[in-house]
């Protein structure tokens, strides 16, 4: 299992959001967790990735094997796990190209080029790091530094919320090229937009309140949740 | 202006209205010569002095130690272009123009210091002069060090940009590690003529007892443009500067002005711009980075004297310790109506988001921290071209390292 979450709770200011998640990602896997805004989704993520606004109360974290539950969020980052920052900070007089290649020697992703193609980035490079840039634009660059990261597990905070069709055209194609590459991805979206234009997406849950509700299969999951919403569609896959 | 001897004299005793009040008669004063500047026989302090400051020793047209001006390198290549450079002392004895601008814009009774300056410093300093319609392409670097303890360092320096010419000036002050008293005081005169465009980059490299007062005014006449680019990244003692451009119609100012304070230091550092005709416009930028127990005060000052005029200020500190101090004094005056003037001035810390994200990316606390220090710093002067630029950018590179600390 390349993912192991155990009875997590953790929260920010010691407000508890994410109550007892258990969360299984194995090698290659593509998993969508959706929920209403609010339900923990983006803290979840935070507390994969290690962030310091986020404390853990209890649980682990198992990545590869590797309780990483306190290791701090360069380390994970060394170890393969990547976060797409749902609102990533405008960074000024810090260029995107510099950063892109910091990543680059740090990781050594070796397919960059495709990449920024697919991403429609190269006219960003040359700018200060998402200062200015549209909403579709900063989800692509922050994809594309993920990607530059080469990393076995990838986490992607709402890539399709606040774009364009085209970009989330665009963002679909890369994620799926990532998963050519091997790596497992971790997708949280609100609307699931993005869901519909994925193939072989592996399970889906659904977070509400700071915990894992339901889990299920695509077929089984998704078309009840876009066409009922959260509340209704899970009384009905409860139901079932 | 003439010059009476008696006032000078009277002015030794005369404080700066800024930065702290420095005794003169505590330090030596050498006498003043001039010698060949030979690239391969610097001596070790001295060159150790012009590694600090990143310049390489081959392309120095002007090097100063203490108060001995060595020039020749460039000249031969600069005299390709019409251009010269030469100690100010020589130029004075061969040169009208250089009689004519000398201390015509810097009153040598303004404080004791410009008045120590006039009276001791034997017009030790570099003079350059473009030619009109020259494009000179290659910086014109020089350097002036201190290699000694409690010694004074004077320099005047002026510049001539003709009509239609262009320039870029990059100029190094630093010691050798191991100076840790001294005194530093340095005269520039700029003139930039109708449409002519002078680059000024100046970098200081000092050391934790050195005291340091440039005195630094620039004319820019019609369609001219000046873009100066000041730096200092190393502890001092104090420095303490206010450099002012008095702009005609249609001149152009860009000053910006780069301090990683660090040790005790006092840093008293600003511009001032005056929009003295229509259409003339100014920008004045500072970026401070203070850690330790440096207090930082950065000034900023534009005035119009007319209308159809735009100034605008940006002024942004970071403090990296809490016994640090920045306090920023942007001023705006506008004494016609139609002059467009503005600021803007912010201290704060480095965003914790920022540092967050970066270390999400893989960077460690230390590398997240030196990546947005780098950045704030990183103000893209216009018209540099890129070979000062690449040169700007290793200085910027050792600046971030003093400041992380």
């Amino acid at each position: 299992m390349l993912l192991r979450i155990e009875n997590l709770r953790a929260g920010i200011n010691g407000k508890e959001i994410i109550r007892e998640v258990n969360l299984e990602i194995g090698e290659k896997e593509l998993h969508i967790i959706m929920g209403p805004n609010g339900s923990g989704k983006s803290t979840l993520l935070a507390a994969i990735m290690g962030l310091p606004r986020v404390k853990i109360y209890g649980g682990r974290i198992f990545f590869n094997g590797i309780d990483i539950t306190d290791k701090p969020s360069h380390e994970r980052a060394k170890l393969g796990i990547a976060l797409a920052h749902q609102n990533p900070p405008e960074i000024k007089g810090v260029k995107f190209k510099d950063i892109a290649i910091s990543i680059l020697k740090k990781h050594g992703c070796s397919d960059c080029v495709p990449l920024a193609k697919i991403l429609d980035v190269d006219q960003l490079l040359d700018r200060d790091l998402f200062v200015g840039f549209s909403g579709g634009e900063k989800k692509r660059a922050e994809l594309y530094l993920v990607f530059l990261q080469a990393p076995k597990l990838a986490m992607l905070d709402e890539p399709d919320s606040g774009v364009d069709v085209e970009s989330i055209e665009n963002i679909a194609r890369a994620i799926e090229f990532m998963r050519r590459r091997g790596t497992s991805i971790i997708l949280v979206t609100h609307t699931g937009m993005i869901a519909n234009k994925l193939s072989n997406i592996d399970r889906v849950h659904i977070l509400i309140n700071g915990k894992v509700t339901y889990s299920g299969y695509p077929d089984e999951v998704l078309p009840i949740i876009m066409k009922l919403g959260y509340r209704k569609g899970l009384e009905v896959l409860k139901k079932r | 202006m003439s010059i009476k001897r008696e006032v000078v004299e009277k002015a030794l005793s005369k404080p700066a209205v800024y930065g702290p009040d420095i005794d003169i008669s505590k330090y030596k004063v050498e006498e003043p010569a001039i010698g060949e500047l030979s690239e391969d026989k610097l001596d070790e302090p001295v060159a150790k002095a012009v590694e600090r400051v990143s310049f390489s020793s081959k392309s120095l047209g002007y090097l100063q130690v203490n108060e001995t001006a060595l020039y020749k390198v460039l000249e031969k290549q600069l005299s390709r272009f019409g251009a010269r450079i030469m100690p100010l002392k020589i130029a004075l004895e061969k040169y009208d123009i250089a009689h004519k601008f000398s201390w015509k814009i810097i009153r040598p009774d303004t404080d004791k210091y410009t008045a120590a300056a006039y009276l001791y410093g034997g017009e030790i300093g570099y003079f350059i002069y473009i030619p009109p319609k020259t494009k000179v392409p290659i910086p014109i670097y020089s350097c002036l060090a201190i290699t000694g303890n409690k010694k004074i360092q004077f320099a005047h320096n002026i510049v001539y940009v003709d009509e239609g010419s262009e320039a870029h000036v990059v100029t190094g002050c630093a010691v050798p590690h191991g100076v840790s008293e001294g005194l530093h005081i340095g005269i520039s005169e700029f003139y930039i003529a109708r449409n002519a465009k002078l680059t000024f980059t100046m970098i200081h490299a000092w050391a934790e007892g050195l005291h340091v007062r440039p005195r630094t005014s620039v004319i820019v006449e019609e369609g001219g443009e000046y873009v100066s680019y000041y730096v200092i990244y190393s502890p001092i003692a104090s420095i303490q500067t206010f450099p002012i451009a008095y702009l005609s119609r249609r001149g152009k100012a860009y000053l910006a002005t780069i301090t990683a304070a660090s040790g005790k230091g006092i840093y008293d550092l600003g511009s001032k711009t005056i929009l003295e005709n229509r259409n003339s416009s100014s920008e004045i930028i500072s970026r401070v980075v203070a850690r330790d127990k440096a207090k930082v005060y950065s000034r900023a000052d534009i005035e119009a004297h007319e209308g159809d005029t735009r100034g605008h200020i940006e002024c942004l500190g970071l403090l990296l310790s809490n016994e640090a101090m920045v306090s920023s004094i942007p001023v705006i005056t506008s004494k016609k109506p139609g002059a467009l003037l503005s600021h803007e001035a912010a201290i704060g810390m480095i965003a914790e988001k920022e540092l967050e994200y970066l270390m999400s990316k893989g960077f460690t606390e230390d590398e997240a921290r030196s990546v947005l220090i780098r950045g704030f710093m990183n103000v893209d002067a216009p018209g540099i071209p890129l070979a000062v630029r690449r040169e700007i950018d290793r200085i910027l590179d050792l600046v971030t390292k003093y400041a992380v600390g």
